[in-house]
């Protein structure tokens, strides 16, 4: 009986008795939901491009945050200001990004071209072991601080007394909802409505009939890739606001894979839809009933599980797209 | 083409005699493998520690000629702090080794059966399995100078200011890596909860959830506890910071175990954690050891430190510690035994008849850095103590006399779970051939 009342009753009496810490679930949910997200279209796009599942995508996180924070640092003593050296060090991140995306596809992608899909896969997981050494060799394995301030995002917070309770939003967890949401729209607004938009999604329809009306090959995987990069460059930033960058940015990659389960590996809208409800709803399961009945920690399994019980449903996910192969 | 060829032969007989006079210097020197982890998500913690290792034995081979006239070979095995890369790298670094190290709860329980049939020590200082201490169950297994049951107990001795009755009706939150490391003060704290009559809250942190901890913050904001303990490693002890200035909980009762305690996993927040504190068996300053290293190590360029400022941080200079333990310990087998070129055996010996005096931390210029150190037969640990640290804004500074642990609470308890092991992997060899002199 008591267990019934903590499964079916306890929780809900909490949300209702403390509304302000029940409003303040939903937010840090809100903020993690949209952080898996950006994570989980760095996947996507790779995917729907070249059906690749790029396991290489949480290492390029922390590449994207440690060059950005090295190129800083190196360039601060030549310049003498912070705002300034952040101001140079973007653009030679972004150009490394593209560095990368052409490497990429130079040296990875076009020997494999025609190859199983397994093949690429592996060649991904050549690419992380690749970028940790590198990246290990280059900038050392020091934690560091990401420049917060001198990119010109908000450090401050944000209080309310709702229900005579309190509610503490971060400005930094509120620029990185801002920056996701204005990043996905102007990702959907390329991908729908710009030519290279429309032979992106032609290449994720059919490579062949894409190739025969003169689409690239090249140009859209180097393209492909540099959005993610773009994209993790992105993750990279908000993330290492929160606590700091290091290697262990790449172990947050994981979390985009329930994502990607829940909403299929060809759906932006599915990224950032399932992206969110995992991330409201492990935060609400985790504070509810997983601390109470199971000791906490099950975020590390819920979004998996929540997933799992989807694909029963929907085996392409709730916005992949179902495949019929005639035989 | 025959051009190449030639080239070809003569890249590869160089080679070939790089590797032959490497295996000649490696069975010449003393050979003390390292199982490092300065890549992955704990890179932080290992990088700072595993360069003052390093510059602690360069220093020696540049200033003394190594150990008793023997250089020293230092050797890195990188785990990315992964159990079973951890494995690997033991049996690959085993064949000449005197010792493994090998840096991380899980690897240390991994390789622990292995080293008494290998005949090769254990080294894991300020980490591994409490009950190691017993050297009568674990003979060939070394963890001083404190074991984690000894930090759980100072850390609430120093909550309690010495008067354990006085954590009677408070609460205590655990927050620890979901982790065998992280789970490793659990039995003791239990038992100190039933003794004083203080709630223990565990609250465990899952390795991808380490760099958002939202809900495990959102859990302390719930239960009001009057004091956060943190067994922490890596990426968690940012993580877990940051989130407790944000949550506004106050810093001053925030406490952490040594390996929470890194300069660098502050600098996030910065001044904003001031107070956060860090029990530590080293303090931080300029004793007259760095000055050697500088002047042999790092102004010859053979240190891996990015700047000079990484000298003073908290764990470089608990790397040197760490370091001098190991070198103690060779010496001491030198010795007693009366050759250069010890032997596995002989350095266990030495790590288990390793005394270093207030005049000998003195004499090698590390007085105060560190506390004194005897371990014994069936002492694995030495037990030494150790000192609270507080953040100031800047900087970690001492904020407490010697702490030292309740051993006739703890070793009751050590002898236990000792037993307890050797039964679950019966046979256990325990001392077997191994006499206590």
């Amino acid at each position: 009986m008591e267990t019934l009342y903590s499964v079916f009753i306890d929780p809900f009496v909490q949300m209702f008795e403390l509304p302000d810490f029940f409003l303040q679930v939903l937010w840090e949910g809100l903020v993690s939901g949209v952080l898996y997200s950006l994570i989980a279209l760095g996947f996507v796009l790779i995917f729907k491009s070249s059906r690749i599942f790029n396991f290489a995508q949480g290492i390029m996180v922390v590449f994207a945050a440690l060059s950005l924070v090295g190129l800083h640092s190196f360039l601060v003593p030549f310049v003498g200001n912070e705002f300034v050296a952040a101001a140079i060090a973007m653009p030679l991140t972004l150009g490394i990004m593209y560095a990368l995306a052409m490497g990429v596809e130079r040296m990875v992608l076009r020997p494999l071209v025609g190859q199983p899909d397994i093949i690429l896969f592996m060649a991904t997981i050549g690419i992380t072991m690749f970028l940790i050494g590198f990246g290990e060799f280059v900038f050392g394995g020091e934690n560091k601080v990401m420049i917060t301030e001198a990119l010109g995002i908000p450090t401050g917070s944000i209080e309310f007394e709702p229900f005579g309770g309190f509610l503490l939003l971060e400005e930094k967890d509120v620029f990185a909802v801002v920056m996701a949401i204005v990043l996905v729209v102007s990702l959907l607004v390329f991908l729908n409505k710009s030519a290279m938009g429309r032979a992106i999604r032609a290449l994720g329809d059919d490579h062949t009939a894409a190739l025969s009306v003169g689409i690239s090959l090249s140009t859209i995987w180097v393209l492909v890739w540099f959005i993610a990069g773009v994209i993790a460059l992105a993750t990279g930033i908000v993330w290492g606001a929160r606590a700091g960058v290091s290697f262990a940015l790449e172990v947050i990659a994981y979390k985009a894979l329930p994502v990607l389960m829940l909403g299929g590996l060809e759906s932006v809208s599915g990224a950032i839809i399932g992206g969110i409800a995992i991330g409201l709803l492990e935060k609400i399961f985790e504070i509810y009933w997983g601390q109470p009945l199971f000791g906490g920690n099950t975020e590390t399994w819920f979004a998996f599980i929540f997933a799992l019980i989807v694909l029963l449903f929907r085996p392409q996910g709730l916005f992949g797209e179902k495949i019929i192969e005639r035989v | 083409m025959k051009h190449f060829a030639n080239f070809s032969k003569v890249v590869a007989a160089g080679a070939l005699a790089v590797a032959m006079s490497s295996a000649a210097m490696a069975a010449d020197g003393l050979n003390f493998p390292n199982l490092t982890y300065r890549t992955g998500p704990f890179a932080g913690t290992g990088t700072p520690i595993m360069n003052g290792q390093r510059d602690y034995m360069l220093m020696l081979n540049e200033r003394d000629g190594g150990i008793g006239g023997v250089p020293v070979d230092y050797i890195e095995c990188e785990t990315g702090y992964n159990t079973n890369k951890g494995v690997e790298c033991y049996e690959k670094t085993k064949g000449d080794a005197l010792v493994t190290q090998p840096w991380s709860t899980g690897i240390t329980l991994q390789v622990m059966p292995r080293t008494n049939v290998d005949r090769i020590p254990i080294l894991a200082p300020g980490y591994g399995f409490s009950p190691m201490s017993d050297g009568n169950t674990f003979a060939w297994a070394f963890n001083p100078p404190v074991s984690y049951w000894d930090g759980a107990y100072m850390i609430l001795d120093y909550i309690a200011k010495g008067d354990m009755s006085s954590l009677k009706g408070k609460k205590i939150v655990l927050l620890h890596l979901d982790h065998p490391f992280g789970k490793e003060p659990i039995p003791l704290l239990q038992k100190l909860s039933e003794m004083h009559g203080f709630e223990l809250v565990p609250v465990p942190v899952g390795l991808k959830e380490m760099q958002n901890q939202s809900a495990q913050w959102l859990q302390i904001r719930r239960e009001r506890p009057d004091n956060v303990v943190m067994w922490g490693w890596g990426a968690m002890n940012a993580g877990a910071i940051t989130e407790a200035v944000k949550t506004r909980y106050p810093i001053e009762n925030f406490i952490g175990i040594w390996w929470s305690g890194s300069d660098a996993d502050l600098q996030n927040v910065g001044a904003k954690a001031k107070g956060y504190k860090s029990i530590s068996f080293n303090v931080p300053g300029n004793y007259p050891v760095m000055d050697d290293i500088r002047k042999h190590v790092v102004s010859k360029g053979k240190s891996h430190v990015k700047s000079d400022a990484d000298l003073d941080t908290v764990f470089y200079q608990r790397g040197i510690i760490l370091s001098l333990y190991l070198a103690e310990a060779a010496k001491t087998a030198q010795e007693h035994f009366g050759v250069k070129n010890i032997n596995p055996e002989q350095l266990r010996w030495g790590l288990e008849n390793l005394n270093i005096t207030e005049a000998r931390l003195e004499e090698l210029g590390m007085k105060g850095m560190t506390p004194p150190l005897q371990m014994g037969c069936d002492n694995h640990t030495g037990h030494a103590g150790a000192w609270m640290l507080e953040w100031n804004g800047e900087e970690f500074v001492r904020v407490s006399d010697m702490l030292k642990p309740d051993r006739e609470l703890i070793k009751p308890l050590e002898l236990e779970k000792a037993a307890e092991y050797a039964k679950n992997n019966a046979p256990w060899p325990g001392r077997g051939d191994l006499a206590c002199n």
